[in-house]
C-alpha cells in the first residue's frame, strides 16, 4: 500500500482536534482533582499535539494541490479550510509555547504558576474552537452531506491578514523579506544549536562541574530560536509551499524536527537529568538520549541545508 | 586579479563548483553550515551567560565550550576557503563578502578575547565589566556576520 500525502493528512488530521479535546479535558480534571501530577501531563500533552500539528499543517497544503480540480470537491471550500487551518495552526502553537513555559517555570520554582496555567487554559479553549472550525470546514470539501444545505459550502472566511494568499505575496513581493528571513534562520539555528549542544554536552559528560538544572536556565533561549525558526520556516513555506511538499530533504527535515521537539520537551520536563548535580555522571540511558537530541538536530541542519540540492528548493 | 582567476581556475575549485556529485559544493556548503552553529552557537551562550544569563552555572566548567567553538572555527576556516576559491573572481571583488570577513574576524577576536581574558585570567583578576562589553560585541559581530554571509546567497 503506497500512503500518499492526501492520505497522510486524513489520517494525522485528526491530532489537534482530538489532541486538544483530550488535554483540555485532562487538564479540566486535573485542576478539578487538583492533581499535579495530571497538569504536567496535560501540558506535556498539549506541546506534542502543538508538535505534531505542524505535519499536519503541511501535509494539508501538500494534499490541497492534490485534490484541486478533482471531480466532487468543493474548491471553496478548501481554500475557507486552509485559511481556518492556520489561524488554528497559530493559536496551537502559542498554546503549546506556553505550555511549554509553564512546564519550564515549574521545574525551577518546584510548583506550577497559576498564572501560567489559567494564561493555557484560556488559549486552548481558543485552539480547540479554532481546530473545531478548520476541521468542520475540511469535512466540506468532500462530502457535502454533512451540510444541511449542500449548495451553502463555507465560502469566503473573514478576510486579514492572516492567510497563505496574503502572507506569500508579502515574501515575494518584497525582495528583501525573504533574505531577510533567511537571515534571521540562521541566527535562530545557532541560538537553538548553541543551547542544545552545551546542555546535551554536560548530560554526555563535558563540564560535569556544572549542575542540570543550572543549564536548564538557557532553555528559552534554545525555545526562542526554535520559535524563530518556525515561523521564517513557515514563511518560506507559505510563499513557495510546492518547492517543499515535493521535496524529500523537507519530509527528513520535518521528521528530525519532531524527534528535536520531543527531545527538547524531555530536557525541559525529565526528572533524572534535572536530578544530574554538580560532578554527577548521566546514566548511559540518558546519555544516549543526549547525543540522540543532537543528532536530531544535526539531522535537521543536514535535510535543511540540503533542500536545493537533494530537492528542489531554492 | 590574476591571482583570483588563477584560483578560480585550479583543478580543486572546478570540482568544488561544477562537481557533478553531491561531495562537492552542497557538502562543504552544509559542513561550513554546522561549524556556523559550532563556533556562533556555543560563542552566544558564553556571551548570554557573561551578560547575567543563567548566574546559577560556574563560568569555569563552560571552558569546555572553546574546543567545540575552535573545531567549528577550523572547519569553517577551510570549508570557507574552498568555497571562495570556488568562486574567487566574485568574491574577491565583492564588498559584502568583504564586510563578511571583517565581522568574522571581529567575532573570532571577541571569542579569543573572551578565552584569554575571562577563563584564562588569574582567580579574580577579571573585571565584570570587560567580559559584558566583550559578550555585546561578540553578539553584534556574529550577527552581522552570520546575516550578511546568508544575504550572500541573494545580493551579490
Amino acid at each position: 500500500m503506497d500512503l500518499t500525502i492526501p492520505h497522510l493528512h486524513l489520517l494525522l488530521n485528526h491530532v489537534p482536534t482530538v489532541g486538544m479535546v483530550a488535554s483540555v479535558g485532562l487538564l479540566l480534571l486535573a485542576l478539578v482533582r487538583r492533581n499535579d501530577h495530571l497538569l504536567h501531563a496535560s501540558l506535556e500533552l498539549l506541546f506534542v499535539v502543538a508538535l505534531a500539528t505542524l505535519p499536519v499543517y503541511l501535509t494539508g497544503v501538500a494534499a490541497e494541490g492534490a485534490i484541486e480540480g478533482m471531480e466532487g470537491v468543493a474548491a471553496p471550500a478548501i481554500e475557507a479550510h486552509e485559511t481556518a487551518a492556520l489561524l488554528g495552526f497559530v493559536w496551537m502553537q502559542i498554546t503549546g509555547f506556553f505550555a511549554w513555559l509553564a512546564l519550564w517555570q515549574s521545574r525551577r520554582l518546584a510548583r506550577l504558576p497559576r498564572v501560567s496555567v489559567g494564561a493555557v487554559l484560556g488559549l486552548s479553549a481558543i485552539t480547540m474552537a479554532l481546530m473545531g472550525r478548520a476541521a468542520t470546514i475540511g469535512g466540506e470539501i468532500r462530502h457535502p452531506e454533512i451540510l444541511a444545505n449542500p449548495e451553502a459550502v463555507t465560502v469566503g472566511a473573514p478576510a486579514g491578514w492572516l492567510q497563505s494568499g496574503v502572507i506569500a505575496d508579502f515574501v515575494t513581493q518584497y525582495p528583501w523579506v525573504w533574505p531577510a528571513a533567511e537571515a534571521l534562520h540562521f541566527l535562530g539555528l545557532c541560538l537553538v544549536l548553541g543551547v542544545l549542544l552545551a546542555v546535551n554536552l554536560r548530560i554526555l559528560g563535558a563540564m560535569k562541574a556544572l549542575s542540570f538544572a543550572s543549564l536548564h536556565r538557557l532553555l528559552p533561549w534554545g525555545m526562542l530560536g526554535f520559535a524563530l525558526n518556525l515561523i521564517t520556516g513557515m514563511l518560506f513555506f507559505i510563499a513557495a509551499a510546492t518547492q517543499y511538499t515535493e521535496n524529500i530533504a523537507f519530509l527528513w527535515k520535518v521528521i528530525f524536527l519532531g524527534l528535536a521537539g520531543a527531545h527538547f520537551l524531555y530536557l525541559t520536563v525529565f526528572s533524572r537529568t534535572w536530578a544530574l548535580n554538580v560532578g554527577t555522571e548521566a546514566a548511559p540511558l540518558d546519555k544516549l538520549v543526549a547525543a540522540g537530541g543532537i543528532g536530531a538536530w544535526v539531522g535537521v541542519i543536514y535535510w535543511g541545508r540540503m533542500l536545493p540540492f537533494i530537492g528542489n528548493a531554492f | 586579479m590574476a591571482m583570483l582567476a588563477w584560483l578560480e581556475s585550479s583543478g580543486l575549485s572546478t570540482w568544488v563548483r561544477e562537481g557533478e556529485t553531491i561531495w562537492a559544493f552542497p557538502t562543504i556548503l552544509t559542513l561550513h553550515t554546522f561549524g556556523m552553529g559550532l563556533l556562533v552557537g556555543c560563542s552566544v551562550v558564553i556571551s548570554l551567560r557573561l551578560l547575567g544569563i543563567g548566574r546559577g552555572m560556574a563560568l569555569a566548567p563552560l571552558r569546555s565550550l572553546f574546543r567545540v567553538m575552535w573545531g567549528g572555527f577550523w572547519l569553517n576556516l577551510i570549508t570557507g576557503s574552498l568555497l571562495f576559491a570556488a568562486d574567487a573572481t566574485r568574491r574577491g571583488t565583492d564588498p559584502l563578502f568583504m564586510t563578511k570577513l571583517v565581522f568574522v574576524a571581529i567575532g573570532v577576536s571577541t571569542v579569543l578575547l573572551i578565552q584569554r581574558s575571562v577563563f584564562e585570567a588569574p582567580e579574580g583578576a577579571t573585571a565584570p565589566s570587560s567580559g559584558r562589553g566583550l559578550a555585546i560585541l561578540s553578539l553584534t559581530a556574529w550577527t552581522a556576520a552570520v546575516t550578511a554571509g546568508r544575504l550572500l546567497a541573494y545580493v551579490s
